[in-house]
């Protein structure tokens, strides 16, 4: 890894440890691998939002070119948000691409992440079915959110009816995940998340 | 006038030279507000390196006191007679630092000022930006005039 890469990753990965927000447990980062290229970040979900309670773990990527270039950062944890790709973590946030400055550190990064957890842009989406229905059905929208919270983030709030239905589905031989993903993306609609996981 | 025209990027046809239709027709539909500007709302991706002349003529200063300030790229403490390179923003940086940040794009790393670039295109769509910001404010002062 180039020199100015390691060097600064070290110098932040100081500075984030010494953070109030570290000290508060609103973020976390640790290392992966001893070259100092491989990061995990950690994020408490925002209060007053679906995300409250729930944990976040973020996969960091550091590029050789850093900081001339920015980290690559993933969600690890599955999350129901308009900018996250519910399949695969991608987050859409515009200082990870064209608004990047070598100025940014993990530290603000990790904040800026939290704070789009707080303030979605669903008109700039990175999953269009989630960002539909946060715009067209949003209580709904805010319901799916906690359950997932729930379910794969340690959040505090059990909708029992929806994993009735997740049961439901599994009980008809389908993958829990799967069965999920398909209630989410159907409105929690029982026979339209059926038909499509079997057609 | 010349001033005007050269801040829209216009000049005068060169030899045998055709007028640029299209061109007219594309600014006369965002004139009138029939085509969606959106390209003159923002740029993709990265802006493109800060023009050569630009980068040499930044401004080189001796820090002079043991201050707190580090580069905010490496993010190392500036020393005693330290040579930096002052950003118009005023925001200081080791040399090998900035340039090569101003060598990817054209602006501050800590508050985006942006440096002038060698990239016409990039420039042009400066200009537009400019130029929507100015039709937005004088739509809302003619509405506030009517209106108010
Ligand atoms: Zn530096
Ligand atoms: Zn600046």
């Amino acid at each position: 890894m180039a020199n100015i890469a390691a060097k600064r990753i070290k110098r932040e990965f100081k500075e984030v440890m010494k953070s109030e927000e570290v000290a508060g447990g609103d973020i976390k980062l640790e290392l992966v691998n001893d070259c100092w290229t491989e990061l995990q970040g950690e994020i408490s979900g925002p209060p007053d939002t679906p995300y409250e309670g729930g944990t976040f773990l973020l996969e960091i990527k550091v590029p050789e070119t850093y900081p001339f270039n920015p980290p690559k950062i993933r969600f690890m944890t599955k999350i129901w948000h308009p900018n996250v790709s519910s399949a695969t973590g991608a987050i859409c946030l515009d200082i990870l691409k064209d608004q990047w400055a070598a100025a940014l550190t993990l530290r603000t990064v990790l904040l800026s992440i939290q704070a789009l957890l707080s303030a979605a842009e669903p008109n700039d989406p990175q999953d269009a079915v989630v960002a539909k229905q946060y715009k067209e059905n949003h209580e709904l929208f805010e319901m799916t959110a906690k359950h997932w919270t729930n379910i794969y983030a340690g959040g505090p709030t059990c909708i029992c009816e929806f994993n009735q239905k997740v049961q439901r589905i599994q009980d008809m031989g389908i993958d829990e995940h799967q069965a999920r993903v398909a209630l989410s993306t159907y409105d929690w609609e029982l026979e339209r998340a059926t038909e499509q996981l079997f057609c | 006038m010349a001033d005007y025209y050269h801040e829209l990027g216009w000049r005068e046809l060169g030899d045998g030279e055709q007028p640029n239709h299209l061109l007219h027709m594309a600014r006369f539909l965002i004139d009138y507000g029939l085509y969606e500007v959106t390209f003159a709302e923002q740029w993709p991706r990265l802006p493109p390196a800060a023009s050569i002349e630009a980068v040499e003529n930044l401004k080189e200063i001796i820090i002079e006191d043991d201050s707190e300030n580090n580069c905010p790229i490496c993010l190392k403490k500036f020393c005693i007679n330290e040579k930096a390179k002052e950003m118009p923003c005023q925001h200081l940086f080791h040399e090998k630092c900035i340039i090569t940040w101003l060598y990817k794009t054209n602006s501050c790393p800590f508050c985006r000022y942006e440096l002038p670039t060698d990239d016409k295109v990039y420039e042009t769509f400066k200009i537009e930006k400019k130029r929507a910001a100015k039709r937005r404010e004088n739509i809302e002062t003619l509405h506030n005039s009517m209106f108010s």
